[in-house]
């Protein structure tokens, strides 16, 4: 009777422990791979092949599939969030960043070695307009009512602004020296300029610079915590991410993260998983500490998303 | 899965390139600049790994020996520019870049530029059999490249810087025109259009490759057997393509690791034994200039061809 109690209880059990670990998924941009790591142990557990050069990754509206863009592979992979199993593969042109609008109605693709932006429609993946630009369009924001989309344009060191409803350019400004991330945040965008050490506040309506907010050399991609507290800045040259107060954007600290610190995402325990693009590793850091652990993964690691509800990745 | 070569590649960059891209205001060049960083890397571990096996078996076993060998220091120096210099650079920024914004192209015209791993899925993880594949079909697009260079009088003007040096050593391999170069990029970049060549992924074992070429222009006696040079391209075998009487049109042995394509074409001679190597219808700075002036020597010689014959005619028979 014991013995069939204790059995009953393992059956009860052992399905939460299998479901506990989550797994993270790290793209390697120049090993043509993404990394699934199990989220419990920190450690590879297997790498998903891809044809050529995969940037970035974003999860679908609905949340059953994982976008991953191969821009030399021409090829947009739909893996299942929580195993990694492909789901398809369809034919895109230069899928260099990817984001859905927060309405999840539409997609926008920044193609960054052909100079475009793709607006899908999200549901169907049809193209429903491109924006021939000038030039390397790299990274998108959107404004909370999905009635606008914001790219920076690399090499031109200026910012876009395009008009959802009406698929029409609203301005193009400069905003700063080699502008990558950009991010809405209290009715302002803000633009890392990675030819810079500064993040510039950029007012929509217009695109013209507001002010410049000081984070380190080579500011490069900014992400808002969870609970839209803390502002993070990965600072390439300096190699450092940076947080900010969200609301007054005064900073708070300085992490040392050598390796050029991209792509960051936010674990449930509160640590923030940081991609270190020359390092081969991905950190994770206690911001309470400031200390931080490495993961191993393939070259050059770059987009990164946790879904800390998967089960544990089997090799 | 440690990465020495990727990560040393990641130090140039982090320590070396992203500081002065910095000061310089080039930031946009990053990723470039990492691309860079990682042929560099790659190729000095080639020019370290040729030298230190070639360098042994010539002093073992030497085909020639010269009293004054100055003309092989200029060859390190095509080495160098063209495995860790300026050439890979240009290989990035042209070739790649141009590959990713072409095959786009086509893509948004719904025409999906093929790959091996599309035609065949179940070559997608298997590194190992699918570099195989790739660079048995870029061997045998270089096989047919290396041929036309010798059928066209103006490419043959060109390619004859290759064929100048009398001193043929492990060094000798990259010692080509610039113009030729920049065909071969143009070529391959044809090709990795029809099969989607991906340079970036099997870095190491490209690095086996290129040290084959290198071993093939050494300067030893050595012979892999009947059946191994009917495997791969020996010494023995690629100097014959060197020698004095087949500069010009009727050489053989054009293969650069595979002389599978000469036996098939009918170009392979396996006769040959140790000939003398260079090209006696070129002017002499060819041979034993510096670096410039064999490249001035070369254009002059390519101009020259537009002169005096119709572009397209055949090299000269020596």
């Amino acid at each position: 009777m014991r013995r069939a109690l204790i059995l009953f209880l393992m059956v009860l059990v052992l399905p939460a422990t299998a479901h506990a670990g989550g797994a993270a998924f790290i793209i390697n941009s120049a090993g043509a791979s993404i990394s699934v790591v199990d989220m419990a142990t920190q450690q590879e557990v297997r790498r998903i092949p891809v044809l050529r050069e995969p940037h970035h990754l974003v999860l679908s509206p609905d949340g059953k599939s994982l976008l991953v863009g191969d821009t030399a592979g021409n090829e947009m992979l739909f893996l299942d969030p929580a195993t990694g199993a492909i789901q398809k593969r369809m034919p895109v042109a230069d899928p260099y960043q990817l984001g859905f609008s927060p309405n999840g109605k539409v997609l926008t693709v920044a193609g960054l070695a052909r100079n475009q932006i793709d607006v899908y429609d999200a549901a169907s993946m049809k193209l429903l307009k491109r924006f021939p630009v000038v030039s390397t369009p790299s990274h998108i924001a959107y404004s909370p009512d999905s009635g606008a989309v914001y790219v920076t344009l690399q090499d031109s060191d200026r910012l876009i602004g395009i008009d959802l409803h009406k698929m029409e350019v609203l301005w193009n400004q400069p905003v700063g020296k080699t502008p990558a991330g950009v991010l809405w945040l209290n009715g302002k965008l803000l633009v890392a300029d990675m030819g810079t050490d500064y993040v510039a506040q950029v007012e929509p309506a217009t695109g013209k610079v507001m002010a410049k907010i000081q984070t380190g050399k080579g500011a490069h991609n900014l992400f808002l915590s969870p609970d839209h507290k803390i502002l993070w800045v990965n600072n390439r040259a300096g190699g450092t991410t940076v947080s900010l107060d969200a609301t007054t954007l005064k900073p708070i600290r300085s992490y040392a993260i050598p390796g050029g610190p991209d792509d960051i995402d936010f674990a449930p325990d509160g640590k923030l998983w940081i991609t270190r693009r020359w390092a081969e590793k991905v950190a994770v850091l206690d911001p309470a500490t400031g200390t931080y652990q490495t993961i191993a993964v393939g070259r050059s690691p770059h987009g990164l998303f946790l879904n800390p509800k998967a089960p544990t990745p089997v090799p | 899965m440690d990465d020495p070569l990727g990560l040393a590649a990641g130090w140039v960059q982090e320590t070396l390139l992203i500081p002065l891209l910095y000061q310089l205001g080039l930031m946009r060049w990053e990723d470039v600049a990492f691309g860079w960083s990682l042929f560099a890397v790659y190729g000095a571990c080639q020019v370290v790994i040729t030298f230190a096996v070639c360098l042994p078996l010539e002093r073992w076993r030497p085909v020639e020996r010269w009293a004054d060998s100055g003309a092989v220091w200029v060859d390190a120096i095509y080495t160098v520019i063209s495995r860790v210099g300026a050439l890979p650079l240009v290989t990035f920024v042209l070739f790649y870049r141009a590959q990713v914004a072409l095959n786009g192209m086509l893509a948004d015209e719904g025409w999906v530029p093929p790959t091996l791993e599309r035609l065949f899925p179940f070559l997608l993880g298997q590194q190992t059999l699918t570099f195989i594949l790739y660079a048995i079909i870029l061997d045998c697009a270089d096989y047919w490249r290396h041929w036309l260079a010798h059928q066209f009088r103006w490419w043959w003007a060109l390619h004859s810087l290759h064929h100048a040096q009398r001193q043929m050593t492990f060094w000798s391999d990259d010692r080509n025109h610039i113009l030729d170069d920049l065909i071969a990029f143009v070529w391959f970049g044809l090709i990795a259009l029809l099969i989607g060549v991906p340079p970036l992924q099997f870095p190491l074992l490209i690095l086996v490759l290129r040290f084959l070429e290198s071993l093939s222009h050494a300067n030893v006696r050595l012979s892999f057997g009947w059946l191994g040079e009917r495997l791969l391209i020996s010494p023995r075998f690629h100097r014959a393509h060197h020698g004095i009487r087949a500069a010009g049109q009727r050489s053989c042995n054009y293969g650069a690791v595979l002389p599978w394509w000469d036996m098939l074409m009918g170009t392979a001679d396996f006769t040959r034994d140790y000939v003398p190597t260079g090209d006696p219808s070129g002017e002499e700075a060819l041979a034993t200039g510096s670096y410039w002036q064999q490249q001035s020597a070369g254009l002059r010689r390519f101009l020259r061809t537009f002169k005096t014959s119709t572009p397209g005619s055949a090299a000269p028979s020596p």
